[in-house]
């Protein structure tokens, strides 16, 4: 990762980090091959009829990388509408082969996470009771390089 | 006494840091009393154990970035005042006392301190007499993001493990740990404080400390420490060149790992032992 002035920012002070003492809903985004995940807080507002983000939080079990995706990604989400989440999720979903592969799981992990909080809600105006949603991630953390050498082993 | 716990919790973490941001005769004095009170947090944690409540790490963000010591201090001040305040309705009278001595005299000597402009959060991300390539500078601020925070953590999950547990054997491990770790914080939090990028660890989930299979976290804290090793390794042969005694300084760290590998295997084999039996 090449450290500039904006990462190093998001770096010292992670945004939105925590939970919410009221949230609405949460979603889970996480690495099945190393346990590694974001959990995303959303208190959802509504706003003629469309409902969007009026506040939300992220913890995370990961590297730097991850607190700095989960704190850019938060800060650009909050005060969205839903179709602009999912349009937020589906560019950043797009960049990930650009980027290198431990950046693109840690990325790939925090929108995975909203989009799973922004289903959970979804899911919950017609059953209250509906768990909170985990999303896998498909991108690898190990360069394939790496992957490749254990494979051959 | 949740709160109470919470409020020594966040106390601590700001003195601690308020002993990274100085660069004179008071770095001692605020680590010291930063020891001081993370033993009170131990206290009050043992506390809440023996009354039954549950309770949990969380707490608030930490504002830190100051331009001077003293605007640290005020507020390290006041947050002492408010748990002195707090203390008068807790049920351990005697605990209180103890603890309510202690910040007195911390008030006292805090307000006395000598001021001081820190550089702390300046982000130039120089170390001092030291010319270190952009891929180097790179990978110390990124190593020393991830382990400050990654140090605060094991702290948080061996005190935990610590406070409920009986073994005194498992209780021995645990305490080195801790030191351990201590000390690793406060080597990386200085470097940090001294490149400019000074930050405190977030918050830890529940869920790593809450640990719910200790043999899990003993195999997968042995692989996180050999891990942790290879990037001291890479570190090491990054900064050789521009600074030969930074190099060996992550290779001390780099062997101190094999103490980790050697506890845990140790706690490992001692848990696996004691299941089994």
């Amino acid at each position: 990762m090449n450290v500039d002035a904006q990462l190093m920012e998001h770096m010292m002070n992670p945004k939105n980090y925590g939970t919410l003492e009221r949230s609405d809903a949460q979603g889970i985004g996480k690495n099945p091959e190393n346990g590694e995940k974001v959990v995303i807080y959303l208190r959802v507002g509504t706003d003629e009829d469309q409902p969007y983000i009026d506040d939300i939080a992220f913890q995370a079990i990961g590297c730097t990388t991850t607190v700095v995706a989960g704190s850019m990604l938060t800060e650009e989400a909050k005060g969205l509408n839903f179709n602009g989440v999912r349009n937020l999720i589906e560019a950043t979903m797009k960049l990930l082969e650009r980027l290198p592969p431990e950046d693109a799981a840690c990325s790939e992990m925090v929108a995975l996470a909203l989009g799973a909080a922004i289903d959970t809600y979804e899911k919950r105006l017609d059953d209250s009771d509906y768990p909170v949603i985990t999303y896998k991630i498909v991108n690898s953390c190990v360069p394939k390089e790496e992957n490749k050498d254990e494979e051959i082993k | 006494m949740k709160t109470v716990m919470i409020k020594t919790h966040e106390a601590w973490l700001e003195m601690l840091m308020a002993g990274f941001m100085s660069r004179t005769e008071n770095k001692q004095v605020l680590f010291d009393f930063s020891d001081i009170l993370f033993r009170h947090f131990t206290w009050l944690e043992n506390e809440l154990i023996e009354l039954g409540e549950s309770y949990s790490y969380d707490r608030d963000t930490i504002p830190v970035k100051v331009e001077r010591l003293s605007d640290l201090l005020n507020n390290i001040i006041k947050r002492l005042n408010e748990i002195d305040l707090q203390l008068l309705s807790s049920p351990d009278k005697a605990l209180d006392a103890r603890i309510a001595s202690d910040l007195h005299y911390m008030k006292e000597v805090l307000k006395d301190m000598k001021d001081e402009v820190i550089t702390a959060f300046n982000t130039e991300r120089k170390f001092p007499g030291l010319e270190l390539t952009q891929e180097a500078t790179d990978a110390l601020t990124l190593f020393l993001f991830e382990e400050t925070y990654k140090e605060y953590e094991l702290i948080m999950i061996y005190n935990y493990l610590k406070a409920h547990s009986n073994d005194a054997y498992m209780n021995r491990i645990f305490q080195i740990l801790i030191d351990e770790s201590f000390f690793h914080l406060k080597s990386f939090g200085d470097m940090g404080a001294k490149m400019g990028i000074l930050a405190v660890p977030r918050v830890v989930m529940k869920e790593l400390y809450q640990v719910e299979d200790v043999v899990q976290f003993l195999k997968d804290g042995i692989d996180e420490e050999l891990a942790a090793k290879e990037e001291c390794k890479k570190l090491s042969e990054a900064v050789s060149k521009d600074s030969p005694e930074l190099a060996k300084f992550f290779d001390f760290i780099n062997h101190q790992e094999n103490y980790h590998i050697s506890l845990m295997t140790d706690a490992l084999e001692h848990y696996t032992k004691d299941k089994n039996a």
